[in-house]
């Protein structure tokens, strides 16, 4: 889609596959498109983005739905909802509430309601936007070192993701050992994605003094390890009903995952390595 | 055996300039043109040969196709005076990019809403040029890269701001983002023009730099509203994620 970063700088390459050339070149007889202009052009986007992003119905219909929940439900946000919630990620201690997710029953099946009416549920927006916002702060943080260019972004971002899917990868193998069967792939992934809010926070703070990022990587690790273990304790006694497991291997799990949160910050925080 | 074509006469008509060439014969004592359009004085249109032409229906006499194929579109009714001009041809209305650049460089005066609505890709690639190519006055080959990241960049907008606004909503298409997104870019390219002559690494740089991607955010969140109806509830969740495009394009030009 983009440029891999592994190319030379220097090397110009029109991106090619997904985005057909934005603009027919005069003087080339041979294009067969030569007359069509950007009509063409148009179409094929639009069709490109019917097709990457169908509309909800499409997603209820396909089998997609087993594996990816309908990720319109994680976007149905407003603003009093990521101020609250980002607020519960970075001081999760202060959180008086409970932590369990409001249900319904909605057509028969137990649904839970959307984040804009939860504070508890997960949503994707505050994922996605942390992570947009890290690879800024890692490009200032490249700059003010002197080490700033675009293959370096490029690797940033390809680290990012890395640790991204490794953080849902250890949700889902949490998941999976416990024995819980049901919990939809999206919810992990949003669970995953919010190690980026405390993560952007901690290199801001990197950048205003060099010394405060000994103390607010491994206080946001903290923080986000007892996120993720309150909110998965509540998954998985919800997941688990039937077979009453509250013994120390749940524990030891949880444990496991609260402290693989800081070699994880501080292997996305080495941002000049 | 030398085979026998029939070779049309070269005829000159006086009103259209029309260039016959013989079709390139096997045993032919003059060279044979690199294109050849063969059109034997037994064909069904009455029309004189036009100077590029692409003709199925006379196959028969013809020895090699034309390797010169010309454009389709024309057809081979139409004269040369007739064919509509270049730019329009290409779908390049340089009087509409010119009123879209215009809406987007006062920021305070809101054009016409419909203006927008008609998206094309010319002038986002007229700006990505310039951009890149002040990029490379300051020593910087960027070209690739910012096409790259224009992509990514109105991928990531479209998504946030299609799941957002509840699914297919008002009637923002992934073209208009990225028309959108390349107009926007317009503040960025005066930013870049005008680093050159700031100096580097100052503070200066980035409160200019901060400017020109509030500007940026602005323009883009005032056309996003609207083409989609529903943007104002979401209003600051789409300026962040806009906001975030244009910093990662002042990186570029900052550093």
């Amino acid at each position: 889609m983009y440029n891999s970063y592994g190319n030379p700088p220097g090397m110009q390459m029109p991106p090619t596959g997904q985005m057909p050339s934005g603009h027919p070149q005069p003087g080339q007889f041979d294009n067969p498109f030569y007359g069509a202009g950007s009509g063409l052009i148009r179409t094929g986007l639009g069709a490109y983005g019917e097709r990457f992003l169908g509309s909800s119905s499409e997603f209820m219909q396909s089998n997609i739905n087993r594996y990816l929940s309908n990720p319109q439900y994680y976007f149905h946000v407003n603003d009093q909802y990521v101020r609250n919630k980002l607020k519960v990620i970075l001081f999760p201690f202060l959180h008086r509430g409970h932590w369990t997710r409001i249900s319904e029953p909605v057509g028969g099946r137990l649904s839970y309601k959307p984040p804009i009416f939860d504070i508890n549920a997960p949503d994707l927006y505050i994922p996605f936007m942390a992570f947009g916002s890290f690879i800024i702060l890692a490009g200032f943080t490249l700059g003010f070192m002197g080490k700033f260019s675009p293959e370096a972004i490029n690797l940033q971002f390809t680290r990012g993701l890395i640790g991204w899917a490794l953080q849902t990868v250890i949700l889902k193998g949490l998941v999976y050992l416990m024995g819980g069967g049901e919990v939809p792939l999206l919810d992990l992934v949003a669970y995953g994605g919010y190690l980026f809010a405390g993560l952007s926070l901690a290199v801001v703070s990197r950048l205003l003094s060099a010394y405060s990022y000994y103390v607010m990587m491994p206080w946001m690790s903290l923080c986000m390890g007892v996120f993720l273990v309150r909110t998965m304790k509540r998954v998985l006694f919800t997941e688990m009903r039937s077979s009453e497991r509250h013994s120390s291997r749940q524990h030891y799990f949880l444990l496991f995952l609260a402290i693989a949160q800081f070699p994880l910050f501080f292997w996305l925080g080495n941002i000049g390595a | 055996m030398a085979k026998e074509f029939s070779v049309p006469p070269v005829v000159f008509t006086p009103s259209a300039p029309t260039h016959r060439r013989h079709p390139p014969p096997g045993t032919g004592a003059s060279p044979p043109p690199a294109f050849a359009p063969p059109r034997p004085s037994t064909s069904s249109t009455a029309n004189p040969l036009p100077f590029m032409s692409f003709d199925v229906g006379t196959g028969a006499s013809s020895s090699s196709p034309p390797l010169f194929a010309g454009p389709i579109g024309v057809g081979s009714g139409a004269s040369f005076e007739d064919e509509p001009p270049l730019l329009e041809e290409l779908g390049i209305n340089t009087r509409q990019i010119w009123r879209k650049t215009l809406s987007i460089i006062h920021p305070f005066r809101s054009a016409d809403p419909t203006l927008h609505a008609d998206a094309d890709l010319s002038g986002p690639f007229l700006f990505l040029l310039s951009f890149g190519l002040f990029q490379l006055l300051a020593g910087k080959f960027h070209f690739g890269i910012v096409l790259g990241w224009v992509t990514v960049a109105s991928l990531f907008l479209y998504f946030v701001f299609s799941m957002l606004s509840g699914g297919r909503c008002g009637d923002l298409d992934l073209y208009r983002c990225v028309s959108l997104v390349g107009y926007c870019m317009l503040p960025m390219v005066i930013f870049s023009a005008v680093s050159l002559f700031l100096p580097r690494g100052g503070g200066l740089i980035f409160g200019v730099g901060m400017g020109f991607v509030l500007w940026s955010t602005r323009v883009c969140i005032r056309l996003l509203s609207e083409l989609a109806s529903s943007g104002e509830e979401h209003r600051g969740l789409i300026a962040y994620a806009c906001w975030l495009i244009y910093m990662l394009f002042s990186l570029l030009v900052v550093f």
